[in-house]
């Protein structure tokens, strides 16, 4: 149907006119070796643990102004009660939520249960076919997921693949919460792809499927460059900042 | 491939200057992208955008200069993460592969989050042909699909609409009560593509970058229509330019700064999804198939000529656009393909032949403002220059395009501005000639044989009584001589 790749890359040359093979001089960035990158992603670790605060201030006021809805918490317990009157707000009666580590010390379902709604983890269990738990997730009230990562520099919250509909939950029901922990921030892009490359490296070339940026509601100004928020994705997004685990 | 009416460049220009709803829509989305552009780099400071600009720069040279290489490894890293790669030399090929993928899988319905290459293709069409439903999920690719019309410009496609255009399009199209609320015509989009989204068997997405090290497609949108097209179906196809592609994750860094800032002056988009490879094994959601088509369709051509060779640096930003004053008046559909403004007076040329695009170059004042924009610091005067100069004299692959009658005035005019003595009989001619018809000292639109070609468009200035040669000698090289000055 195409042509083989070898033969696309051979016009590329002759335009080119150059031969095949690597740089003359190598790329800076892709030249970098296993120990460097590592001692790199420890910088970037150990910078980002001892600016924690810092790094929350910055996070809260950029995320704002990116358009989250940011509710910083002194714990578990603050960071519950949010969810709850979030929930009871909302009127909330189904809302999904990945399956994620911090929910075993954020556990959302009881905070929601006591708003009177119930919270479910989007995962695909046995009996209830692909279809249903996807129709189940579009008809829900609220998303719930915890980051992987939240750079400050961007107001973004990023998460990775992991068991359950993990990219669907936090794009398709038309509010969306964030639990993001102190641990969870970053400064800058840099220092994200630092540890992402570190990662690649360690599993074996291998990436993981998605990397997702979450930065404030969908929005939209495609008809007369007038701001419309909600279009495909959450009209609605909120961030709980924990400023301790 | 998208049908060319670039050969009718110069009236639909002129029908476009008429159109007063065009201006309207033009004058607002030229004050409003540039102006939150402008704000952003002055947030960061000017400075810090300089090395923005420099840092992106370098890696697209260097990325360019060895796309062989870097495309070998994407490749490489596709595969070795589960997805296929396809190279489509031109647009039959790319559709044939996209159609083959969906015959292959039984696809039915197809939702698309906007891409340019897929417009460059014409691939809606193929598809539709082979009976499967196509949905674009873009706002406003979704609003150009119903209208039947295509993209005006690289980043809000119907940019050339207005509301009540719009809200009689759903009105006729989606049989909705007619609304000239913008709120309520978004909330109708969502409404009626929500459930394609879920139904839907296949997703096309563009790419913004082609991450090579990793083997990802990263495609950024403010809607969330991306992510969900690129999770939701069985089956992903990416459809990307063979000049996507950057060397590392590292690279991205700062793409992300500049894109973003560049198009809508956003500090990032509310979206940014990176994917590599289909779903995993643990994975619930995303693509059991992941496919990446890569297309030449006349790239390589822009690639062989060192001249031209740094359109291919281009992000498609639409900055160049948002400055451009002959984009301003005309819009994008007057360019008659794709690629609207500065930067599609060169791509398209390049990708569809200078035959058939020779008017393209000439659209612009050279005043520099695409080149002061461009993120990735595009010279796209100067490519705009050398086009003139190969579309007049012909040269390489290209026929020279220049009438006989262009090239024998510009002979004349050469071989009088090299004479002082030909060019003051010329003055005075021309004085003699045309002083009479002439209002404040121009000469507006007139039917005189040869000059009413020039004042069709613009004003000719009267030539002076005195020429400078004349004045300098008689009055001025005394008064300025250092005696006084000392
Ligand atoms: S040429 Fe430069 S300014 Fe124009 S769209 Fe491309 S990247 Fe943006």
């Amino acid at each position: 149907m195409g042509i083989p790749s070898a033969q696309f890359r051979e016009t590329i040359r002759a335009a080119l006119g150059r031969q095949s093979g690597p740089p003359a001089e190598p790329y800076d960035v892709l030249a970098e070796e296993f120990p460097a990158l590592e001692a790199r992603a420890e910088a970037v670790r150990e910078r980002a643990a001892r600016e924690t605060p810092e790094l929350l201030d910055r996070m809260a006021e950029t995320a704002a102004l990116r358009g989250w809805n940011v509710q910083r918490c002194d714990g578990a317990e603050e960071a519950l009660d949010y969810v709850t009157s979030l929930a009871r707000s909302l009127g909330a009666t189904s809302v999904a939520r990945s399956e994620q580590e911090v929910f075993e010390t954020v556990p959302v379902d009881a905070a929601v249960a006591g708003a009177g709604g119930l919270c479910w983890p989007a995962v695909y269990d046995g009996p209830s076919s692909r279809t249903e738990v996807r129709q189940r997730l579009a008809e829900s009230d609220m998303g719930i997921t915890g980051a992987d990562y939240a750079i400050a520099e961007t107001g973004s919250v990023v998460v990775l693949p992991r068991r359950g509909l993990s990219r669907l939950v936090s794009v398709v029901p038309p509010v969306h919460l964030a639990i993001v922990r102190p641990s969870d921030l970053l400064g800058t892009l840099d220092d994200l792809f630092a540890l992402r490359r570190l990662e690649h490296v360690r599993n074996g070339g291998d990436m993981g499927s998605y990397l997702n940026f979450i930065t404030g509601p969908s929005r939209t100004a495609d008809i007369e460059q007038t701001i419309v928020v909600g279009v495909h994705g959450p009209r609605e997004v909120h961030m709980v900042l924990l400023d301790k685990e | 491939m998208a049908e060319v009416v670039t050969r009718d460049f110069v009236s639909a220009t002129q029908a476009a200057v008429k159109d007063t709803q065009l201006r309207q829509a033009l004058r607002r989305a030229g004050t409003g992208f540039d102006g939150t552009r402008r704000e952003a780099i002055h947030e960061v400071t000017p400075e810090v955008w300089e090395e923005w600009r420099e840092q992106a720069r370098r890696i697209k040279e260097h990325t360019i200069g060895h796309l062989d290489y870097y495309l070998e490894m994407l490749e490489r890293n596709v595969t070795a993460a589960g997805g296929r790669v396809h190279f489509a030399a031109d647009a039959g090929q790319a559709n044939a592969i996209v159609a083959q993928i969906a015959r292959d899988n039984g696809v039915r319905t197809v939702t698309k989050s906007k891409s340019m290459v897929s417009e460059e293709l014409g691939l809606n069409h193929v598809l539709e042909a082979q009976g499967i439903d196509v949905f674009e999920t873009d706002l406003g690719e979704y609003i150009i699909q119903l209208a039947n019309e295509t993209p005006s410009h690289l980043v809000a496609p119907a940019l050339h609409k207005t509301r009540r255009q719009v809200a009689q399009l759903f009105a006729d199209q989606l049989g909705v009560p007619y609304s000239e609320d913008i709120e309520e015509m978004a909330r109708i989009a969502r409404v009626v593509l929500r459930q394609k989204f879920l139904d839907a068997d296949m997703g096309i997405s563009g790419a913004n970058f082609l991450v090579a090290e990793t083997g990802s497609l990263v495609i950024i949108t403010n809607e969330g229509n991306g992510r969900l097209c690129t999770s939701a179906p069985r089956v992903h196809v990416g459809l990307a330019g063979m000049e996507k592609v950057i060397p590392s994750l590292q690279d991205l860094a700062v793409f992300l700064r500049l894109l973003p800032r560049s198009a809508t002056g956003q500090r990032i988009t509310s979206y940014m999804s990176m994917v590599t490879g289909p779903r995993r094994p643990d994975d619930e959601d995303g693509p059991e198939e992941f496919h990446l088509v890569i297309v030449d369709n006349g790239r390589s051509r822009l690639l062989a000529d060192p001249a031209l060779r740094e359109s291919l640096y281009c992000i498609r930003c639409g900055a160049c656009l948002n400055v451009c004053p002959v984009y301003q008046r005309v819009g994008g559909h007057a360019y008659g393909w794709v690629y609207p403004g500065p930067i599609g007076s060169i791509v398209t040329p390049g990708l569809v032949g200078l035959g058939q695009a020779k008017d393209l170059p000439n659209a612009s004042t050279l005043c520099g403002a695409c080149r002061d924009a461009c993120p990735v610091q595009i010279n796209i005067p100067r490519m705009l220059l050398h086009l003139r100069h190969v579309a007049a004299e012909g040269q390489g692959s290209y026929q020279g395009t220049g009438s006989d009658t262009e090239s024998l005035f510009a002979r004349g005019f050469a071989a009088v501005m090299s004479s002082p003595r030909l060019l003051n009989l010329g003055r005075k001619m021309g004085r003699w000639l045309l002083a009479p018809l002439a209002n404040r000292g121009v000469l507006g639109q007139t039917r005189l044989p040869v000059v009413s070609r020039w004042t069709r468009a613009r004003d000719l200035p009267i030539p002076p009584p005195r020429s400078f040669a004349e004045i300098w000698r008689d009055e001025l090289s005394n008064s300025g001589s250092d005696s006084k000055r000392a």
